[in-house]
């Protein structure tokens, strides 16, 4: 088969999730199909600016379209985005959002219009950006949305009202994100099938160092990811605060790009960004992964925990996370000024809980159960 | 009336011509004893230049509250210019967007309308898939839409600006098997709910050749044409062809009925009689005595007066190259359809040779319309379609 996937954003080099998703997608599509992709020549989602080359290249087997953003990101887009969601507007302001958000790529969509038809299959990611919002309508026939939807305001404007009737399925990350978009547009007689995600095998890696620097003092509990209030962070480092005023014992250490001041503190130790084996090294001797985060679509840092049998402490306001935590049974969420508890709970049934994390990614995220899922929705778009 | 409100939305509406705005009152006269229902149309009832020439606001048409929304531009005067750019190959989407725009009717605040209240109605019906309310409207309250389409083929529906028209509502009500296989093989949008709804035909209890004649001076036999007469319908055609007809064969003394406005000149050729519009008696009148009913129009998505013709018993000519009409004629086996003139020739000789054929087709056409083109059928199905909307919408 012939299948296209549109994407905002394509390259080993960028970073974002829904981007990432797309191109394993590519990669594990293009093993028995021709696959190619439809992308702009940006690399960063706030300018938009050009980066990569316009024009066609190759990512192994796959043939890469850049389609060359026209403009930047305009500089007043946070205000106009304001105005948009929260203040009285007019329909042509709001259909304006989508174009002013970005990327804009005229040819992108050019290009589907005219050859869209070629394909027998096209996969759209991410609901938000406008080579979705305004491409798929050009291909409804052959079109699957994979739509990396959270709670949000946009969610709610108006280009996305009749983008979610459109396509023939649905590909969802994650059982929660399928109930929200069911609730939002009644488009349940849409067929879907929920994603999720493969995994490689994690790569060669060795705890003890780890072990060994923590383990005296008491539990280690991780974060890895962004260090952010967009990360709720700042929420994770009051709680354990508390937790550690409540008497709990044990070091919070974050791994992940600092975005944020942290407070100094022998019991809160930030690495900075770690390599890919330090990082399931610190998985593995973790007694356990905490993800504070209210909008994870996916959070497949649960997933690599899981690999390495650690168990996982999530928020409950993310649905999510919450869900995800819930169906591996690999640890537990904790609402506002439940964290002490939770993480106790979490300690004193860790192998257990790790363990059921681990059979949960041995089902569910190996290659090949990756692959029947995602065969299942290119078959629902091209028959 | 209570219940479930329904939201019609149509590019003319009240005293206009148009087959697809007479198509909707009716339907709206029909589905009123069931829905809170509302109209939201334009101000224009000229489709040729969409000038505003009824007040805009509430307006009240058969007892149901109209909301008219001003066209705040004319149908761009050189709207062939744009509709050449956006028909040719190859085009681009800004070429789409600014024949929309131009073709109109250009009322951007029946939009605004759409956008902020359109969700406060259980529904929306959508009449007419090609003009500016329904392909910019529909996308904004997909959730709760129903298309009546009204669609055959020409450039305009090769246009990439209206898969979202036939993907996005929740179900579509189709006026033939024909359209609706045309659309599916164009569009691939199978899975969207649907129906063959169509129209109901309503038949006066009298019919009265004679009285028709007596009033309008014809005698001997007549072929009819009720509708537009203008180039779009095939007018031009059934001039021609009636008059080489006439001419190769002088012995049939037949005349050609024309009812209805003109677009263009009829020709002063004797046999040509053009009576101008009638009244719904003088009509029917007219359709119970004619030898055969002619319909040269190659683009119908459903013919009303085609099914009153048959409904009156009567057979009709139709162009072969006509695939709703051709199709709709062959099923119901109820006429004869021709390709080139020699063909039509040789139907009408044969019709007016054998009075008894034309009878049994005639007839024949007549069942079909009893069969499928019945109001308490069409609102029944509507009610089933808007029933299985709100089901979704509740759930």
């Amino acid at each position: 088969m012939r299948i296209l996937v549109v994407v905002q954003r394509y390259g080993p080099e960028v970073v974002g999730g829904s981007e990432s998703h797309a191109r394993v997608v590519a990669q594990r599509l293009a093993m028995v199909n021709e696959v190619e992709i439809a992308t702009t020549n940006a690399l960063d989602y706030w300018s938009w600016a050009p980066h990569f080359a316009v024009g066609e290249s190759m990512d192994g087997p796959i043939r890469v379209r850049r389609f060359a953003v026209t403009g930047l990101r305009s500089t007043t887009f946070k205000e106009n985005e304001r105005h948009v969601l929260f203040e009285p507007h007019a329909l042509a302001e709001e259909q304006g959002w989508l174009a002013m958000q970005g990327p804009h790529a005229p040819g992108l969509l050019e290009f589907l219009r005219r050859e869209g038809q070629a394909y027998d299959a096209i996969l759209f990611y991410t609901y938000i950006y406008e080579p979705t919002a305004a491409g798929l309508p050009l291909v409804p026939e052959r079109a699957a949305l994979i739509s990396t939807a959270h709670d949000e305001e946009p969610l709610r404007l108006v280009p996305y009202r009749v983008l979610f009737q459109l396509p023939r399925a649905f590909g969802f990350l994650t059982p929660e994100e399928r109930a929200l978009v069911h609730a939002r547009f009644r488009n349940e007689h849409i067929p879907s099938e929920v994603l999720g995600i493969g995994l490689d095998a994690p790569p060669w890696h060795d705890s003890e160092p780890f072990r060994e620097r923590y383990a005296p003092r008491g539990p280690l509990v991780l974060y890895l990811g962004q260090v952010s209030e967009g990360k709720a962070v700042d929420e994770l480092l009051a709680d354990w605060m508390a937790y550690r005023d409540l008497g709990g014992a044990g070091s919070l250490v974050l791994a992940g790009t600092a975005r944020m001041p942290l407070p100094k503190r022998d019991d809160i130790v930030a690495l900075g960004r770690v390599s890919d084996e330090d990082k399931y090294a610190l998985l593995e001797a973790a007694d356990a992964l905490v993800l504070p985060s209210h909008l994870e679509s996916l959070g497949i840092v649960l997933l690599e925990a899981w690999q390495v049998g650690t168990p996982c402490l999530v928020s409950a306001k993310n649905k999510v996370t919450t869900g995800q935590v819930g169906r591996a049974n690999g640890g537990a969420s904790y609402g506002p000024g439940g964290f002490a508890t939770a993480l106790g709970a979490v300690l004193g049934r860790r192998d257990e809980l790790g363990a059921s994390g681990r059979a949960y990614v041995e089902r569910e995220c190996t290659w090949p159960a990756f692959d029947a899922r995602l065969e299942q929705l290119v078959d629902l778009v091209a028959n | 009336m209570t219940g479930p409100s329904l939201l019609v939305v149509v590019q003319r509406y009240g005293d206009v011509p148009g087959g697809a705005e007479a198509h909707a009152r009716s339907v709206v006269q029909r589905l009123a004893p069931h829905f809170a229902i509302e109209v939201a149309t334009t101000n224009s009832t000229d489709y040729l230049t969409w000038k505003g020439d009824l007040t805009a606001g509430l307006d009240r048409v058969d007892g149901v509250t109209v909301r008219r929304f001003p066209v705040e531009r004319p149908r761009a005067w050189n709207f062939k210019v744009y509709e050449r750019r956006a028909f040719r190959s190859p085009h681009t989407l800004d070429d789409e967007r600014a024949f929309i725009d131009a073709q109109g009717p250009y009322a951007p605040e029946l939009l605004e309308f759409l956008f902020k209240r359109g969700r406060e109605y259980d529904h929306a019906l959508f009449f007419t898939y090609i003009y500016y309310p329904t392909v910019l409207g529909l996308p904004l309250v997909p959730e709760r839409a129903v298309l009546v389409p009204t669609a055959h083929e020409e450039s305009a529906i090769g246009l990439a600006a209206y898969k979202p028209v036939f993907h996005g509502p929740r179900a579509i009500a189709y006026n033939t098997e024909e359209e609706r296989r045309m659309v599916w093989r164009r569009f691939r949008n199978e899975r969207v709910s649907n129906e063959i709804v169509g129209v109901g035909i309503d038949v006066p209890a009298e019919r009265n050749a004679t009285r028709f004649r007596e009033k309008h001076g014809i005698s001997g036999a007549y072929l009819l044409y009720v509708g537009r007469i203008g180039v779009s319908k095939g007018s031009r055609e059934l001039f021609a062809n009636y008059q080489s007809w006439r001419a190769s064969d002088p012995a049939h003394d037949v005349s050609l009925v024309l009812v209805g406005d003109t677009e263009i000149a009829v020709p002063k050729t004797s046999g040509i009689v053009h009576l101008g519009r009638l009244s719904e008696q003088d009509k029917w009148d007219a359709l119970a005595g004619c030898a055969a009913f002619v319909m040269p129009s190659l683009l119908e998505s459903l013919s009303l007066v085609t099914l009153e013709a048959w409904a009156a018993g009567r057979p009709v000519i139709v162009d072969a190259r006509s695939p709703v009409l051709a199709g709709m004629t062959r099923r119901a086996g109820a006429g004869l359809a021709y390709r080139g003139v020699a063909e039509f020739a040789e139907i009408c000789e044969l019709l007016l040779d054998r009075p008894e054929l034309g009878d049994r087709l005639g007839l024949a056409g007549a069942e079909f319309v009893a069969r499928t083109y019945t109001w308490p059928r069409v609102v029944e199905t509507y009610l089933d379609l808007f029933a299985e909307v709100r089901a979704r919408l509740a759930a």
